[in-house]
């Protein structure tokens, strides 16, 4: 809205004479007519339409009269009864708490005799503001507090894991209360709760919730606090995108989880506090974040490891100082064996030894006894050349001396044949033969015999010898 | 953390638990070390369940303005 100008004094007649000691300013003016000309200006300003929150609703007899407000100001309003019946707002709708969008301009009222004058913004139209309205007035506070670095204050706060207070700001009456306290409960936490219940939805609802939560934050107790209600429109939870309010949350030390609304819903607690939950459900989790009956079991989980950690530490250590007791004896067991083994090793290897040296020495004797049959062959090869050459020279010999015993023979034999008594019967001889066939070699032998046998070279005949012996004489 | 020291959260305790047991789980501590390692590691767990009874012997409720009625009576 353009800034109001001032009266330009030029518009208003000066009639009454200006003592020397008065500033260099135009006037002095007869005040009524300023106020009629100021009325003038007013009306000439422009037509705006304008929203905010409705305080102070009141009536006369012609107009009603409000203020619309906001963070940053607040205007007076007022309304023509007519002008108001014409807009067909429900019964009741123009009361404290609601957000109104208003088309009219900027008005002045001289008053006038036990009057007193009053400026006002003068409506002539008027309606309930809708979520498009709200949606505007929310992100361009959202942005102007983003701007200031109000969103990173509270999410830079350390959240404890395992609060024992929590401060919990809500209605003493809502389904929020029951499932913060279910969900607290499913997590295993059974604290201290300090509630500050607060209005959460209407004009009073503001100042109470901030003011709960400044009360919760001074608590020392209270080491995070929980803003939390149902869901709503954006009107319902309009208290929770008060600047004061989320200023408020951004600038507490106490990490501050909200919880405002369903999951669609989104208020500017939620951009300001440390954690923007969904449910109330989801704020007790965000607000002990330790599931303390997981905890509980891990923690007997530790107990049990240090246990076992601490038995295994001295026995493991005691096992080993037993065994380094018992390590000479076990040394020298080491030291037997290994003995006996390296004596197994040594038989084993004078055994393999003997018998490679006894195989070695066969294959030697093999070789040498090869050799020596080969000599004792070629030496026998040889000897019986030489036998066969001796041979032949004894058979030469042999042959020799045999024609030669022949020849030696065949004289004798021809002696012996020349001397054979056969050759002299051959001649005519008789050879007298007793008979026993012994020959009878005297005539006294023949006599003596009577009979002989006379032989011849052609056979033997019989003979008696009758007559005496006579001699030759 | 010296003896009888209190830790200074609970989450500083859950870390330093989990140091310990970790160091533990390793088989590098000397017999000294894990002795005193297993003592702090008991204090730890002994201040972590107190911590846990703190908040597991039931729902303490009270009300803000209640508190604050005690503590100004004349304010109410």
């Amino acid at each position: 809205m353009d800034q109001l100008p001032p009266v330009d004094p030029g518009q208003i007649e000066l009639d009454v004479p200006r003592p020397s000691a008065d500033p260099e300013l135009p006037g002095p003016f007869p005040v009524g007519r300023y106020a009629d000309k100021l009325q003038e200006e007013m009306r000439k300003r422009a037509r705006v339409l304008l929203v905010g929150e409705v305080t102070g609703v009141g009536r006369s007899r012609v107009q009603a009269y409000f203020e619309l407000r906001d963070g940053d100001g607040a205007v007076p309003c007022a309304i023509w009864l007519n002008d108001l019946e014409r807009a067909g707002l429900p019964e009741g709708a123009l009361r404290d708490g609601v957000e109104l969008v208003i088309a009219g301009g900027p008005d002045y009222y001289p008053g006038g005799g036990a009057a007193s004058p009053s400026f006002c913004f003068r409506a002539t139209h008027l309606r309930l503001a809708g979520e498009g309205d709200l949606m505007l007035r929310l992100e361009a506070l959202r942005k102007q507090l983003r701007g200031e670095g109000l969103f990173e204050l509270q999410r830079q706060l350390r959240r404890p894991l395992l609060p024992r207070a929590l401060g919990v700001v809500t209605a003493e009456s809502g389904a929020a209360r029951r499932d913060l306290v279910a969900g607290l409960q499913r997590r295993g936490w059974a604290g201290t709760v300090v509630w500050a219940f607060a209005p959460v939805q209407d004009r009073r609802a503001e100042p109470a919730i901030t003011a709960a939560i400044q009360d919760l934050a001074a608590r020392p107790e209270v080491e995070a606090i929980v803003v939390t209600r149902g869901g709503g429109s954006l009107a319902d939870l309009w208290a929770f995108c008060d600047e004061t309010l989320c200023r408020t949350v951004a600038m507490l030390r106490v990490p501050v989880v909200s919880a405002v609304g369903h999951e669609r819903d989104s208020t500017l607690i939620d951009d300001v506090a440390a954690v923007a939950c969904s449910t109330p459900t989801h704020a007790a989790e965000a607000a002990v974040p330790l599931d303390c009956v997981a905890a509980r079991r891990e923690l007997g989980r530790a107990g049990h490891s240090l246990r076992r950690a601490a038995d295994g530490a001295v026995g493991a250590r005691a096992r080993h100082l037993g065994s380094l007791a018992r390590g000479p004896a076990r040394a020298l067991r080491r030291e037997r064996s290994q003995l006996n083994q390296k004596i197994r090793e040594v038989r084993a290897a004078t055994e393999r030894g003997l018998n490679e040296r006894s195989a070695f020495q066969r294959r030697i004797a093999a070789v040498v006894l090869d050799r020596v049959r080969r000599r004792a062959i070629e030496r026998t090869a040889a000897g019986r050349a030489e036998e066969r050459r001796r041979g032949a020279i004894i058979e030469r010999a042999a042959a020799r001396d045999l024609e030669r015993r022949r020849e030696v023979l065949r004289q004798a034999a021809v002696t012996l044949r020349a001397h054979d008594p056969e050759r002299t019967l051959e001649r005519g001889y008789a050879l007298a033969e007793g008979s026993d066939g012994e020959a009878v070699t005297s005539a006294h032998a023949a006599a003596a015999a009577g009979d002989v046998r006379l032989r011849f070279a052609d056979g033997r005949v019989g003979a008696r010898v009758d007559a005496e012996v006579e001699r030759d004489g | 953390m010296a003896e009888g020291e209190k830790p200074p959260s609970y989450e500083a305790a859950v870390e330093r638990l989990e140091e310990i047991i970790d160091r533990l789980d390793s088989g590098q501590a000397g017999l000294r070390e894990t002795l005193e390692l297993c003592r702090e590691g008991r204090e730890l767990v002994g201040y972590c369940a107190g911590e846990l009874d703190a908040v597991g012997e039931g729902l303490k409720e009270l009300r803000l303005d209640e508190l604050a009625a005690r503590l100004d009576p004349d304010a109410t």
